[in-house]
């Protein structure tokens, strides 16, 4: 298990002190993918350094697996690196060696045998799909392949944690991916704990367990996947979301409502399971209301479907009211829509 | 034009004699500069702010050997040194003792190229070797080193090429070499064809060190 404690870092710019992370706590548990989000200078790739040490803390504590990282001896820290992977947004490969050289590297550096060097970075060029580029050179590749040599170098030495930071944000979306399924696989496979940074809600849908907002050095909301999107609380969180999911109403039906004047419109937002019920034909069944259905938006959230509606509801008050009331009870977010 | 011939050829095991010590000039000062230059260059890059052994004072000081070193001429550089040289050869004059003031130019120059060429890596791809675990001296050594090959490599070309200059001017006092054949018999004697001649094999010299070195250099870069 991570955890860091009061994780502080300032630093010294032409233009003063900078804060990039300022009394930072946060716990990821072992096998979970933990996401963290923000925009650019919310401090998160400082955060992701210092979580080997990349970046040396002003203050703080990181605690992985027990072992405070902040009180390791430089050739300690350097045995505890070992189990940290890491990959990068740029790959950072070494050009001067191939596929198979760069995989191997980390195993060279923990000083394992040749024989055992090969075996086991042959089986991780294999893992990541790469087999028939071995003995190429990084410069032959593409950038995705590249992120796989990155990927397998990174698990060379067995480790508990895998850091990303920005890894698939210099990719094609194709690319983004197949990396992204990747590192579940691997995640799946060998119980791994990745943290990973990026600033694309994308990729925080599409594979992580937990996600932390991050703006300006501190984590300002956090909680599992379904609940942030279903229910973010702040406004940079839900810029985000909607960068991924659009809550908006386009301009087409806001036009529409003003000049129209319809009924009583209402968002309904739904989570899991509920979205197999027939809430919609009960609502014109039982309550008398017509329902037209103005916008939707139908997602899925690593399997689970997640979704809103904007329905216009025509008929008596009372039994507007009514049906609203009901579909509450059902456990559905309801939100009346005064004002287009 | 058949004067000419007979005239250079009376001259033939003269030049070849000048080559081979000129040649053995820079492979001497060459040496000198791969085992004095290199580490050089490698300590004063890796203890600049922000690499991976910063040390200012340290850095300061190997900073300033380069300098000062890149910025005597080359004549007066060897005028100067002539006691060290006498210290260490016994003579002032010859070859042996030419390989001295040429190693020292060598050094410093050999110095920058090389921490010109380390200054080139990727701060990423250093950062990604911290991030496994590699030690200072693993860094150097499987990184700094191997990705910097190819610009070392060019780097030893554009030495090897200053110091056969440099060697015909430790002709001038008595060095040896094709230099020396230029000055005694093409200028103090007027033997214009010597002169001529000595311009002809330095020309091919320095085109033959190019293009070995860059036919070198890419058999190892594999950035592209």
């Amino acid at each position: 298990m991570i955890k860091i404690e009061n994780l502080t870092k300032h630093y010294h710019a032409a233009q003063g002190r900078v804060e990039a992370i300022n009394g930072l706590n946060l716990e990821v548990d072992d096998g979970e993918i933990f996401g963290m989000i923000g925009p650019s200078g919310a401090g998160k790739s400082t955060l992701i350094r210092m979580l080997n040490l990349l970046e040396k803390p002003t203050s703080g504590t990181i605690n992985i697996n027990g072992t405070d990282l902040t009180e390791l001896s430089s050739q300690n820290l350097r045995a505890a690196r070992q189990k940290i992977g890491m990959i990068f947004q740029h790959f950072n490969l070494l050009s001067s060696r191939t596929v198979l050289g760069n995989v191997a590297f980390p195993l060279e550096i923990a000083g394992v045998g040749k024989k055992k060097r090969r075996k086991k970075a042959k089986e991780l060029i294999e893992l990541v799909g790469l087999s028939d580029r071995a003995d190429h050179y990084p410069a032959q590749l593409s950038g995705g392949q590249k992120q796989r040599v990155g990927i397998a170098r990174a698990l060379a030495n067995d480790p508990d944690l895998l850091l990303s930071d920005e890894a698939t944000s210099s990719l094609d979306p194709e690319s983004t991916k197949s990396v992204l399924e990747l590192l579940g696989e691997i995640r799946d496979e060998m119980n791994l704990t990745i943290i990973l940074i990026t600033h694309e809600m994308g990729v925080i849908k599409d594979i992580c367990d937990r996600v932390a907002v991050l703006e300006a050095g501190q984590i300002i909301e956090d909680g599992s996947i379904i609940d942030i999107f279903s229910k973010p609380q702040k406004p940079l969180t839900k810029k985000f979301i909607s960068s991924v999911i659009d809550f908006n109403l386009p301009e087409r039906i806001i036009k529409y409502v003003k000049t129209e004047r319809p009924g009583e419109l209402i968002r309904v937002s739904f989570v899991g399971e509920k979205t197999h019920d027939p809430y919609i034909s009960d609502l014109v069944k039982h309550y008398s209301v017509d329902a037209n259905i103005l916008y939707g938006n139908i997602d899925e959230i690593q399997g689970v479907p997640f979704g809103t509606l904007v329905l216009d509801l025509e008929g008596q008050l009372t039994n507007i009211e009514e049906s609203i009331s009901y579909l509450k009870s059902q456990g559905l977010r309801v939100e009346v829509l005064d004002n287009v | 034009m058949f004067d000419l011939i007979t005239k250079l050829a009376r001259y033939n095991d003269l030049m070849i004699s000048g080559s081979l010590e000129t040649l053995y000039m820079v492979a001497m000062a060459l040496f000198f500069a791969i085992v004095g230059g290199i580490p050089l260059g490698v300590l004063t890059t890796i203890t600049r702010e922000g690499h991976i052994l910063p040390n200012k004072p340290l850095n300061f000081v190997l900073d300033g050997i380069i300098n000062i070193g890149r910025s005597i001429p080359f004549i007066i550089l060897m005028v100067a040194v002539i006691p060290f040289t006498r210290m260490i050869v016994g003579t002032s004059i010859g070859t042996n003792a030419a390989i001295v003031p040429l190693s020292l130019a060598a050094i410093p120059f050999m110095g920058r190229v090389t921490d010109n060429a380390i200054l080139e890596i990727d701060q990423g791809v250093i950062e990604s070797a911290q991030s496994m675990g590699a030690s200072p001296l693993q860094i150097v050594f499987k990184v700094l080193l191997p990705e910097s090959l190819p610009a070392i490599i060019l780097g030893l070309t554009l030495t090897a090429i200053s110091l056969v200059s440099y060697s015909a001017m430790a002709g001038a006092i008595g060095g040896g070499g094709l230099g020396d054949i230029a000055i005694r018999y093409g200028y103090q004697r007027f033997q214009l064809a010597v002169m001529l001649e000595t311009i002809v094999i330095l020309v091919i010299m320095v085109q033959l060190i190019q293009y070995a070195g860059n036919q070198i250099a890419s058999f190892f870069d594999h950035k592209a």
